[in-house]
């Protein structure tokens, strides 16, 4: 403010010319240069505030109990805290956020949770148990996007204040990893209740509190939500009172900046400290710039092409052997440089980053003489297919109409002619999901940090039944979907591994997908910004971040 | 007529209109074939019947079509116009953040284009054939047909990137702490509160966006006026003045100006509709945070209220422009009344 009103002085230094100048000023570009002059444009902002660039703003509410996309899940993050976390860019190994350690039955069903004591939320209210049972009642009872997080919990109890125990009518292990998630946070229950908020079975009706969250946050984080304008800006200050200690930056600035090329620009030139709304042509044109670090974090999304096995529907594409002709067709290393720098080439159906991941080597590999044989031996004649995409989609950063016309050139390649559907994405995931899409171009990125995330490839389950792979679709089938119910509720860390696995090595081989890649998430800071990193599960964690 | 009477029976015809207005949108978003559970739950979500059933009922949308659209129209007719499923805020309050923003976009490119354009065109009319003429025409070409996506990116990379005379896309710079809310104009609600220091910040973000999106209008304000202008020196009555003596300026000014502009007029308010409309493509440029991104997000998440609530908006807008276009016109030009 001091640097404002130093420059509002200077006003005084227009002469009667430069006035002239301005009134004058037809396409008004004259007036941005006598701006200049007297230095009234603006600079890089200053040190205690960090100003980040989001592009699209997917946020549809910040109330814990009601999102699920990643921008909240980002602003939640700093604003909440869970009762486990992940740190960095690490999605491995839950560490200890809220509860300071946990303990699980030897039956895998129930979870027992130690809470930090002396916690205070922003209000001053302090934490409990009861504040956990009410919030994750709450998310439960909403019925909201992020309801299904829950499937299988029987009951939450809280036999003091400071133990939590949530349990599993199965054994469940990967709850550990779905509690770190921002939308089961600890929300300051007193307050909320206070402000219509409701956990009880009725919650879906009777809660009115998301007007009051999406203006106020009321949760443990290290910062507070100051202001929240939909699809424009959001405010973060400091919240002092932090049990870590406060966060070292005292404002948050998060603006919607829709193109990349513009947040290109305003990163080069210090108007922005970190820009996450960027692609690949940004990264190859910001790397080597001075003052800006350009990095890539692995996303936990695979992109594939699936191929309907429903006989109506996927005509020529639900014999086998076409499947594995496509998979031999595909061109692989042509598929990973349009996906750009970082993205990584994937075995099966589970990201390498998860646990359960195939080795590299074992990832189906371009050979397209393999392919025309096995078209052969099929002995269907001339195949032609529809490739169904979201034409307005974009993968991180890469347009998947390209992906769409590389899938196309590469099947040409083995004689396989396909006409490309492009219809805008609201349009082409409701084909998709009414299992509809003859071939299609899509992803699954993980809703949490675990692989059993990725059982939606099991036959019959979400996933699958899109793509017309029923649970009794063949012996095959049926053994896959045995399987798939041993593995989840395998509590043992090491025979979990192994089960996953070997589910995935058989998804791999008989299920109607070619994985194209897995992709990266670009993203850009300022030099004199310290400690960002970025986990697709919440993206910038910004309590660890500093600028000088 | 008198010309009372006939403003009457225009904004009279206003009422009908807007309902037209809201049946019409309300058709045609309601004709995609494409789902809101679809464009607004996750994966896992839209799996589960019991969360689609909730998300449903919250939205209204498992009432037949016509029982939406009469709720719609009732709750309309008492000043509500539903909440947003993507801001999850009232769709009028969405509206008062939007609309303001897109509107100074719009009237500053307005009086840039005519504060160039009716200049330029007249110069263009005066010296005929000669280089400024040209030079009017090839301005006024550019100007309509270039992409303003195009002319945007460029107009950054130029002023702000390279020379850095423009700030950084947006409308204010992070560091400014925006005035209070009060009017949703920037301008207005920093004079409020004695804020020059947003007010200043506001006017330079303003320039750019302001001067790419009034490229299009200033071709044609240009062309029309060059037009025009050409017209009126054909006739008689400045040949007249002329042969009187009156000095070469004063008849383009005096005489033949003030006739020639009339159709300028009605170039406003046609102009002044698409600005609004086209702002989608500056306002995501510029990262100016408009109704233009506004319509164009809760388009492509289906979320019907706020469809409708931009439509009926910026449909309403336009007629209103139009309106007092027709007012002036009448007001300055009494044959209109007659006829």
């Amino acid at each position: 403010m001091a640097r404002r009103g130093g420059r509002s002085d200077r006003y005084g230094d227009l002469s009667r010319r430069d006035l002239l100048r301005l009134a004058g000023a037809g396409a008004g570009l004259s007036v941005l240069g006598i701006l200049k002059d007297v230095g009234l444009v603006e600079g890089a902002a200053s040190a205690g505030t960090l100003t980040v660039g989001g592009a699209g703003f997917d946020i549809k509410t910040l109330d814990p109990g009601r999102e699920l996309e990643n921008g909240a899940n980002n602003i939640d993050h700093a604003t909440y805290d869970s009762l486990v976390t992940f740190e960095g860019e690490d999605l491995k190994t839950p560490k200890p956020s809220l509860a300071t350690g946990w303990t699980v039955s030897a039956d895998g069903k129930t979870y027992t949770f130690k809470l930090r004591p002396n916690v205070k939320f922003a209000s001053g209210n302090p934490l409990t148990s009861a504040d956990f049972k009410w919030s994750i009642d709450r998310v439960r009872y909403l019925k909201g996007n992020a309801a299904f997080l829950l499937e299988g919990l029987d009951e939450v109890q809280t036999p003091d204040p400071l133990t939590v125990v949530i349990r599993m009518t199965e054994p469940h292990p990967a709850i550990l990893p779905i509690l770190s998630s921002p939308v089961l946070s600890a929300i300051d229950s007193k307050l909320v209740a206070a402000n219509g908020g409701d956990a009880s079975p009725d919650a879906k009706t009777k809660d009115q509190a998301e007007g009051y969250l999406n203006a106020h946050s009321a949760g443990t984080g290290a910062f507070m939500l100051q202001s929240y304008t939909p699809k424009q800006e959001i405010v973060l200050v400091k919240n002092p009172n932090h049990w870590r200690g406060a966060p070292k930056v005292d404002r948050v600035v998060l603006r919607n900046v829709a193109e990349p090329a513009a947040q290109e620009l305003m990163i080069k030139k210090g108007d922005l400290d970190v820009a996450t709304g960027i692609g690949a042509d940004q990264v190859r044109s910001l790397t080597g710039v001075q003052g800006v670090t350009v990095k890539t974090s692995l996303a936990s999304t695979l992109v594939y092409v699936m191929m309907n096995q429903n006989p109506q529907v996927g005509g020529p594409f639900a014999n086998p052997k076409v499947v594995e002709a496509i998979r031999a067709a595909i061109d692989y290393n042509g598929m990973l440089a349009l996906a750009g720098k970082g993205a990584l080439r994937q075995a099966g159906i589970i990201p390498n980053n998860f646990p359960g991941a195939l080795p590299g080597a074992e990832a189906a590999k371009t050979d397209r003489e393999h392919a025309k044989r096995l078209l052969k031996e099929a002995n269907l004649g001339d195949i032609t297919g529809t490739l169904t995409f979201a034409s307005d989609l974009v993968f991180y950063g890469i347009q998947a109409n390209l992906i769409a016309q590389k899938v196309q050139e590469d099947l040409g390649t083995v004689g396989i002619k396909i006409n490309l559907n492009g219809l805008p994405y609201s349009v082409a995931i409701q084909q998709y999901r009414d299992g509809k899409n003859q071939l299609g171009i899509w992803q699954w990125a993980a809703d949490y940090p675990d692989v059993s995330d990725y059982l939606v490839f099991v036959p019959g389950r979400t996933v699958a039944k899109r793509t017309g792979w029923m649970a009794d679709a063949s012996p095959v089938a049926q053994q896959i979907t045995q399987l798939a119910k041993a593995t989840e509720t395998e509590v043992d860390t090491a025979k979990r591994v192994a089960l996953y696995q070997r589910l995935n090595r058989m998804i791999a081989s008989y299920g109607p997908w070619a994985p194209l890649f897995q992709p990266v998430t670009p993203y850009a800071f300022r030099s004199n910004v310290r400690g960002v990193t970025f986990a697709s599960a919440w993206m910038v964690d910004y309590y660890t971040v500093s600028k000088t | 007529m008198t010309l009372y009477r006939y403003i009457a029976r225009r904004v009279l015809l206003l009422f009908p209109m807007l309902v037209g207005i809201t049946v019409l949108s309300f058709l045609l978003s309601h004709a995609v074939p494409a789902d809101p559970v679809a464009a607004n739950l996750g994966d896992q979500a839209a799996a589960d019947p019991t969360i689609v059933a909730a998300f449903r009922h919250r939205w209204g949308l498992d009432q037949p079509l016509y029982r939406q659209y009469l709720i719609y129209l009732w709750n309309l007719v008492h000043g509500n116009m539903g909440i947003s499923i993507s801001t999850r805020q009232p769709v009028l309050l969405d509206l008062r953040q939007h609309l303001p923003a897109t509107i100074e976009i719009a009237v500053a490119a307005m009086l840039l284009s005519l504060a160039t354009g009716i200049p330029l065109g007249m110069l263009a009319a005066v010296n005929r054939e000669r280089p400024i003429d040209q030079a009017a025409r090839v301005t006024s070409l550019v100007g309509v047909s270039t992409p303003v996506f195009w002319l945007g990116l460029i107009a950054i990379v130029v002023f702000y990137a390279r020379l850095g005379w423009a700030p950084a896309p947006g409308r204010l710079s992070p560091t400014i702490t925006p005035p209070p809310f009060v009017t949703g104009f920037v301008l207005i609600d920093a004079l409020l509160s004695h804020r020059g220091d947003a007010a200043a910040d506001w006017l330079q973000h303003l320039i750019l966006p302001a001067a790419v999106l009034s490229a299009y209008s200033l071709g044609i304000v240009t062309r029309m006026t060059r037009g025009s202008m050409l017209e009126v020196l054909g006739e008689e009555y400045v040949r007249t003045a002329r042969a009187k003596g009156v000095t070469r300026w004063a008849v383009v000014v005096r005489h033949a100006a003030r006739n020639a502009l009339i159709p300028i007029i009605t170039i406003v308010g046609l102009s002044f509709g698409g600005l609004l409309s086209g702002a989608v493509v500056t306002e995501t440029v510029f990262s100016w945070p408009g109704l233009g991104l506004y319509a164009f997000s809760s388009a492509t998440s289906l979320d019907f209220p706020a469809i409708m609530g931009s439509g009926i908006v910026v449909a309403a807008v336009y007629v209103l422009v139009n309106l007092v276009v027709d007012v002036a016109y009448a007001f300055f030009d009494p044959r209109i009344r007659v006829a």
